[in-house]
């Protein structure tokens, strides 16, 4: 049961989403700042390993953070070491787990109220993917939900589905592999149907489609209104194109304006997301915005703020991680522009210049046996 | 003067030529080196100085002497004991392909290659160190830059790649798993091939060397060294310390002692970049998040970019990052074998820091490093070693017995 300090945060959240949701303007700089606030201060005394975190950091209880921008954040990675949660964890009501793509063991995100992940997503997404409030038809190469509850993605998408869609959504991705002749029949189907599709998938899964279609040389034409989603990058997997790229092949396999294909940029580790603002869908390159409660800084490796324009990592801020840490560093870098921020994504390490082993390699072991060098 | 002994020579003269930081051909690498790896005027000029300091006459007459018996073997037949006359000719035509790896890596198999007789082509790098280094051969004995021959080209080209390693006798290859594959695909059926793949180098400090102070400052000073040299990214750069619990220092003073000697050999050997890699801040992120619960201790360099992390999570494999050092506290060698073996690390050196005793001794057999050294000599290879656990100059010649 959430204490009455996390119902009232609750309530002024999502009166926040409610508020923004039927368009108005959200929050402002000052209310924000004040809910962050508050939000960390119910975190602090309730989430031991944030405390101790944000005590390293140089917090106490008499030496709280002056803005938002002091919030401590949190790697990511620490949704793996610890369990950050205001709450009994046993009571949650979503628990997604982590890539954990460069790490051994995935963490998990706790989440006290799925009330607030539910509106938050679906706020965002009604805003960003779905301005023209259509009926879509959502085809999907993200986790099934049924069978992998514990993928936020998988979660979002189905939800999404249920009450977005036309009630016949459809699930093409099977731990790795992609089932495009299941693909290819459903889309076929919609066209026939003239019903218009939204096709959310990982950057990873559209490339193994487009890699089986381009083979047999196989196209659609989608149904007009009909959109593409595409979400998650590559994470590390060995297939790897370029983002312009692999949206002109998606458009022209699909038969869906590069305009259409919206890249959303979220993490297990928050609740709300980050999608392509509207207007800058048609060029390069893209600017990533979210709902107000979401908010992010760019800062450099020591987690100082860089000055604007400059390229940075990106640290968010959301208010809807009420039960959990409401700031999270991340190894995403970005640089910020009017309106929103560009995301540069993960692979901008200097490469290696020397003989040293690395993660990679060894990640992709075992070894051709040499003699040492 | 027998044509074995001139070519010693030369290559010995040579490489005395290149010790001399002024002679200007070193002075116009040193710079190619520095554009091309990054690495700041210290590191490139200690790597130099190491490189061709270790070309001496006597080391190299010693390994030759040492692995064919005799330096008059390459010229004609030598008795043995025991065993048939023999002789040994260099292979016609070696190729090497440097690529993936710190500086002047084709150097050693260059001189034994050149020292057998052979006729050697190299894959060099942008910075040409080696045709530079090839050109002072010629200088020194015209034969030798006769022999010798060095080319850029890319490795994904095929058709050049074939025509430069496909009617090599012996090819030396350096570079990651899929570069070798490549290279292998080319390389004559029953020609030799010498694939020296990625690796990591680890270190063991004994309970026996925490006892007194001079060992301690000796394994701290020294671990500091191996571990930020190349900034991290040789084979032989330190990226795993093993300390033993239970001696007169506590490992955790110990890591915070390495951590001391890193801000000092990061003031000998700066970092060569300022901007530290996605990976880096992650795993400095979550180090410090882990020490803020009790987990260890993530002590970041003052005002560079070094990390030292005491006592990260054993289920994960050693970070394998720039400048960035992991300290393990164990009970025993068996302990750190667990752990290498676990992450199936493959290691190319081992830093010791202790006297001599048995159940280290026996680690340091079976953990696959092919190479034992003492803190702070790990980047200083001797000519005269098995590099990569293979021969120096063996590689290069056919065996002719008389019997």
């Amino acid at each position: 049961m959430t204490d009455a300090a996390g119902r009232a945060l609750d309530d002024a959240f999502l009166a926040l989403v409610r508020a923004w949701a039927a368009g108005g303007e959200g929050c402002d700089e000052a209310a924000f700042d004040a809910h962050a606030r508050a939000t960390f201060a119910y975190q602090f005394e309730r989430n031991e390993p944030y405390r101790r975190f944000a005590r390293a950091q140089g917090v106490t209880a008499g030496r709280a953070p002056r803005t938002w921008r002091e919030i401590p954040a949190v790697p990511a990675s620490a949704f793996k070491d610890a369990t950050l949660a205001t709450f009994d964890p046993l009571a949650a009501e979503l628990v997604f787990a982590t890539s954990g793509t460069t790490a051994a063991t995935a963490g998990k995100h706790y989440i006290e109220r799925a009330a607030l992940y539910d509106a938050s997503l679906l706020a965002g997404f009604d805003r960003f993917m779905l301005p023209d409030r259509p009926k879509l038809r959502y085809l999907n190469f993200v986790p099934n939900p049924r069978f992998r509850p514990n993928s936020s993605l998988g979660y979002m998408m189905g939800h999404v589905a249920v009450l977005r869609g036309d009630g016949k959504a459809a699930y093409f991705l099977d731990d790795d592999r992609v089932d495009v002749g299941g693909f290819a029949k459903a889309l076929d189907a919609a066209c026939g149907q003239a019903q218009p599709v939204c096709i959310a998938g990982t950057a990873f899964a559209f490339a193994a489609l487009l890699e089986e279609l381009e083979r047999d040389a196989r196209t659609f034409a989608a149904p007009a209104g009909s959109r593409v989603m595409e979400t998650g990058g590559f994470k590390g997997r060995a297939r790897v194109v370029e983002r312009a790229e692999l949206y002109a092949r998606l458009a022209h396999a699909l038969g869906i304006a590069s305009e259409a294909i919206v890249a959303e940029y979220g993490m297990t580790e928050l609740v709300s997301q980050y999608y392509d603002a509207p207007r800058s869908r048609g060029s390069e390159p893209r600017v990533k915005v979210a709902p107000p409660w979401l908010r992010s800084l760019i800062v450099d490796g020591d987690g100082r703020e860089v000055p604007a324009g400059e390229t940075g990592f990106l640290r968010h801020v959301d208010l809807g991680n009420r039960s959990s840490a409401v700031a999270v560093d991340t190894e995403d870098r970005g640089y910020r522009v009017e309106g929103g921020i560009v995301l540069l994504g993960r692979d901008l390490d200097a490469p290696a210049r020397g003989c040293s082993l690395d993660a990679e390699a060894l990640l992709a072991g075992p070894f051709v046996p040499t003699l040492s060098s | 003067m027998s044509p074995a002994e001139r070519r010693l020579r030369a290559v010995t003269d040579a490489a005395e030529r290149w010790t001399d930081a002024d002679f200007p051909p070193r002075v116009r690498a040193t710079r190619a080196l520095i554009a091309r790896t990054g690495y700041t005027e210290p590191v490139v000029d200690y790597a130099l100085d190491r490189l061709f300091g270790a070309l001496g006459r006597e080391a190299l007459r010693a390994t030759i002497e040492g692995e064919l018996g005799s330096l008059a073997a390459l010229d004609g037949f030598v008795a043995r004991a025991g065993r048939p006359d023999v002789a040994y000719r260099g292979l016609a035509h070696v190729a090497i392909v440097s690529s993936d790896t710190t500086i002047g890596v084709a150097v050693f198999p260059l001189a034994f290659a050149l020292c057998a007789g052979s006729h050697v082509t190299v894959k060099d790098r942008d910075d040409g160190l080696i045709a530079a280094f090839g050109e002072t051969l010629g200088q020194e004995l015209p034969e030798l830059g006769e022999r010798f021959a060095s080319g850029i080209w890319d490795g994904s080209d095929e058709i050049t790649s074939r025509a430069m390693l496909g009617a090599a006798d012996a090819v030396v290859a350096f570079g990651r798993a899929e570069t070798l594959s490549a290279v292998r695909a080319l390389v004559a059926p029953e020609a030799r091939f010498l694939p020296f793949g990625h690796r990591t180098s680890a270190g063991f400090v004994a309970r026996e060397a925490l006892a007194d102070e001079t060992r301690v400052r000796a394994c701290a000073d020294g671990a500091a060294r191996d571990a930020l040299l190349y900034d991290g990214e040789g084979c032989l750069s330190l990226h795993a310390l093993f300390v033993e619990r239970d001696g007169a220092l506590e490992a955790a003073t110990f890591a915070r002692r390495v951590a001391t000697a890193c801000d000092v050999a990061a003031i000998e050997f700066p970092a060569g970049y300022d901007e530290l890699d996605a990976a880096v801040v992650a795993y400095r992120r979550a180090a410090l998040f882990r020490a803020a619960q009790g987990r260890g201790e993530a002590l970041a360099g003052i005002t560079a970019p070094h990390l030292v992390v005491f006592d990260p999570p054993t289920d994960e494999p050693p970070p394998l990052l720039r400048r960035t050092l992991a300290i393990y506290p164990v009970d025993g060698p068996a302990d750190a074998l667990a752990f290498l073996r676990r992450h199936a690390l493959p290691l190319e050196a081992l830093a010791l820091g202790a006297p001599p005793r048995a159940d280290v001794e026996e680690f340091a057999l079976a953990c696959g490093a092919s190479r034992i050294a003492p803190f702070g000599s790990l980047q200083d290879p001797p000519l005269g070693g098995e590099h990569g656990g293979a021969g120096r100059i063996l590689p290069f010649v056919r065996a002719i017995y008389r019997a």
